[in-house]
């Protein structure tokens, strides 16, 4: 009997229903799409940060009272981290520097490193000529912008590099412009530096891009420097504190905006559902007449209200992906994953605020059935 | 007659009012305070930005190759170019004067350093001469206070910093460490011939390259170096706009329309070109590092910024429509006994229309203050500073709360006026 009566009502009221439901769905719609990106923004926003380049550096311990210059790692260093290398280390390079002397006798920096994973992690780079994407490459090298002026090489010439009695003939296979103090360096795998300083198997510093938040980034750092015992493991304060900061602050502006929006949608579906059920008045007045007890007249259009709710939920949270997952690639360029936890979470908002819309109904219970049906 | 009957109204049933009129202020309050805020978030994002450090690093046109790994340079004092530490308070003159932040002249000198703790260890090191908090006067009579306080805010030391002009220093964590140096010790220099004793007044921890070097007033450094007024790098950090295509032409190939446009505007190549405009010799050149991420996340979070204005802009317009729809619906038995007494259907609509755009205006001012108050604590809370007013937000709100009852009352109106009155009034 309940569940006919229901049928009966949806039924015969489809028009007012169908209009109630499409501000829910919108609604629905607007909120799921919005939380969806408040969870997804963060971690994108990292993934930005990470333009910035190396944010850990792995280096030798500061061992108390030795004095001198600053120790040198061995290369078992390198498989370590490799074999701890997990997803969220977007690029390792190990880096050896070498203070190499031109033919002419003037000296400039020799940067030893893994030319794949520094393209990795240098997207502010940019290059004339070719990048050398193969760790075995030990004929070429990249030269700074500055080292090119001074020297006037162009990609194709040659370099040679001496220290203490060895030399090494090099061809530039590339100008890159960094726009910082690599632009006074010179590049090449990590065997052309170790060969020619005579430190085989040696680096200097191995700088990380750890994609995160700071207290991830800095967890990754605590457990590395634990397998890696003697080590001096720590993430670059200059990029950690920035990004820490910012983040915290785009991360409230985001919230407090999403918060402001659920506030006026759900009011917009409040309006709606109040609306609805004035509109049920006479119908109250109906089945009160016709003797029906006021606890399963209110049972009744509380149950509408929520399969309104509920549908209305659902349907929104299908919308909501599809607008989140828009925002996403106009924004970031990268589609918002949808979270599953969304959707119950946008369907009880809704439920909540279409129940809330349909409290009006409670004052119809001391209403009389003749005035009502006298439609006054 | 039209203006009585729409007073009455008023007059007469407040109530049924209330609920559009609360939409209207609610959903006009976050519109404005959205766009208040997202009209101020570049600006305010980008004084952020500056937390990562300059972006512009101004050297010697002349110079030899710097000999730097990390930034700090290696280079032995009687080889490149030096520039005028005097010179400094022209950057305050520029045309963007107001979005240079601060800025840290640099000169670092390699030395020998003994610690009076192990008098016979000698170890060879850096020392960084810099300014930490110092004053220098602009051609103008004023004064601007900077140094790597502002430019270098993630430097942290323990104890405290050297005071301008006293003969003290920092010393680097690392090197700290290595040699056991506490931050009472005092500390001798040498450099060539010149000798000099510092205090150490704390212990200097930066991340960077500083943690292996000794951190002093620039004034030291230069005395050591035998180079008195002078400095070897610049770093200036400045506010400035994300670069765009226009941005990325050359100035030399621009009409002279599009080079004022340029000039005027606080790209990073515009105040680079302005920094070598007044300090001659110079090479000012970007640190794209530092001002590509910027740029970078700059336009992903305004981007990001505008679309939740959006979202937020669509919920008022949703819920205002929504509220205005049902008062016109509401009012069906009204409609019906102005049909019966003879009233045409566009009367009808147009005192509907008139009574919701009188109630958009008073709703939208009234929308519009309640959004200056919370886009001024919104921004307190996230930015510490309040938002700019902007009083051309109003008529924008006030045309918008307009269009958007009027939107949601003309197709219920529609529907309204096609209805037959004699049904309406039997109740049906």
């Amino acid at each position: 009997m309940f569940w006919r009566l229901l049928w009966q009502l949806l039924r015969a009221s489809r028009g007012r229903l169908a209009v109630a439901l499409v501000a829910v769905v919108a609604g629905a719609a607007v909120c799921s799409a919005l939380v969806n990106l408040h969870l997804d923004a963060e971690r994108k926003l990292t993934r930005e940060f990470r333009t910035l380049g190396a944010n850990v550096v792995v280096s030798p311990a500061r061992a108390a009272g030795t004095g001198g210059e600053a120790p040198l790692l061995d290369t078992s260093v390198l498989d370590k981290i490799a074999s701890s290398r997990g997803p969220e280390v977007v690029a390792a390079a190990p880096y050896l520097y070498v203070v190499a002397r031109t033919t002419d006798g003037r000296s400039l920096i020799l940067a030893g490193t893994w030319l794949d994973e520094v393209q990795r992690m240098s997207s502010w780079w940019t290059l004339q000529g070719d990048w050398i994407s193969s760790r075995d490459d030990l004929a070429r090298c990249l030269v700074g912008r500055a080292v090119a002026r001074q020297f006037s090489l162009v990609p194709g010439r040659e370099l040679v590099l001496r220290y203490a009695g060895r030399s090494v003939r090099l061809i530039v296979a590339g100008v890159v412009n960094v726009g910082g103090t690599e632009d006074n360096q010179v590049f090449v795998n990590l065997p052309v530096a170790q060969q020619l300083a005579g430190l085989e198997g040696r680096i200097g510093v191995v700088q990380m891009s750890v994609t995160g938040s700071a207290a991830q980034v800095e967890q990754m750092a605590r457990r590395l420097a634990a397998a890696l015992p003697g080590l001096d493991v720590r993430p670059i304060r200059q990029i950690a504190d920035a990004e820490g900061q910012l983040l915290s602050r785009i991360r409230v502006l985001i919230f407090a905006t999403v918060v402001l929006i659920l506030a006026l949608t759900a009011l917009c579906v409040l309006a709606t559902m109040a609306a609805l059920a004035m509109e049920r008045r006479r119908d109250v007045g109906l089945m009160k007449a016709l003797g029906g007890s006021m606890n399963r007249v209110i049972r009744l259009f509380l149950t509408e209200a929520a399969i309104l709710g509920v549908v209305g939920g659902a349907l929104g949270w299908v919308g909501g992906v599809f607008l989140s997952g828009w925002i996403g690639r106009s924004v970031f360029g990268s589609a918002i994953s949808p979270r599953a936890e969304v959707l119950p979470l946008t369907v009880a908002l809704m439920f909540g605020v279409a129940l809330a819309g349909a409290l009006p109904l409670r004052l119809l219970g001391h209403v009389r059935p003749a005035v009502i049906l006298r439609g006054e | 007659m039209f203006f009585r009957v729409v007073g009455e109204s008023f007059a007469r049933n407040p109530r049924r009012k209330l609920l559009m009129a609360a939409a209207l202020v609610l959903g006009m309050a976050v519109a404005t305070a959205t766009l208040t805020v997202v009209l101020d978030v570049g600006d305010r994002l980008a004084l952020e930005f500056r937390s990562l450090g300059a972006n512009l690093l101004v050297t010697a046109q002349s110079d030899s190759l710097p000999l730097e790994i990390g930034g700090v340079d290696y280079r032995p004092v009687d080889e490149g170019a030096y520039l005028p530490e005097a010179e400094l308070g022209k950057l305050r003159t520029i045309f963007w004067r107001l979005n240079v932040v601060g800025f840290s002249p640099f000169l670092e000198v390699p030395v020998e350093f003994r610690t009076h703790a192990r008098a016979m260890t000698v170890s060879r090191g850096t020392l960084i001469g810099t300014w930490f908090e110092h004053d220098v006067p602009v051609p103008d009579g004023t004064s601007f206070t900077t140094g790597t306080r502002i430019t270098h805010p993630w430097w942290r030391v323990d104890g405290r910093w050297p005071a301008e002009g006293a003969r003290e220093c920092v010393v680097g964590v690392a090197l700290a460490q290595r040699l056991g140096i506490r931050k009472t010790n005092s500390l001798a220099l040498r450099a060539g011939d010149s000798d000099v004793s510092l205090q150490v007044t704390g212990i200097l921890s930066t991340g960077g390259p500083e943690d292996e070097a000794v951190v002093a007033p620039l004034a030291i450094a230069q005395s050591l170096a035998g180079r008195p007024g002078q400095y070897r790098r610049l770093l200036v950090s400045a506010l400035t706009k994300p670069e765009d295509e226009f941005a990325k032409r050359d100035p030399s190939a621009m009409t002279p329309v599009e080079y004022d446009r340029w000039y005027c505007t606080p790209y990073i190549s515009a105040i680079a070109y302005q920094i070598r405009e007044v300090l001659p010799g110079v090479e000012a050149r970007a640190i794209r590092r530092v001002a590509e991420s910027e740029g970078h996340i700059l336009t992903r979070v305004s981007g990001l910024m505008w679309l939740v204005t959006l979202a937020a802009l669509l919920a008022a317009t949703l819920a205002v429509g929504a509220a205005s729809a049902t008062t016109v619906l509401e009012r069906s038995s009204e409609v019906g006994l102005m049909k019966a007494l003879g009233a045409p259907g566009w009367t009808i609509s147009l005192f509907f229309l008139a009574e919701q755009i009188l109630i958009a205006f008073v709703g939208g001012i009234a929308g519009f203050g309640i959004g200056v108050l919370l886009a001024r604590f919104l921004g307190q809370s996230v930015f510490g500073i309040p938002p700019t007013l902007r009083l051309i937000l109003l008529p924008v709100v006030l045309v918008l709360a307009t269009l958007v009852a009027l939107l949601g009352s003309l197709l219920p109106l529609r529907r309204v006026a096609s209805l037959q009155p004699a049904p309406i009034l039997r109740g049906e």
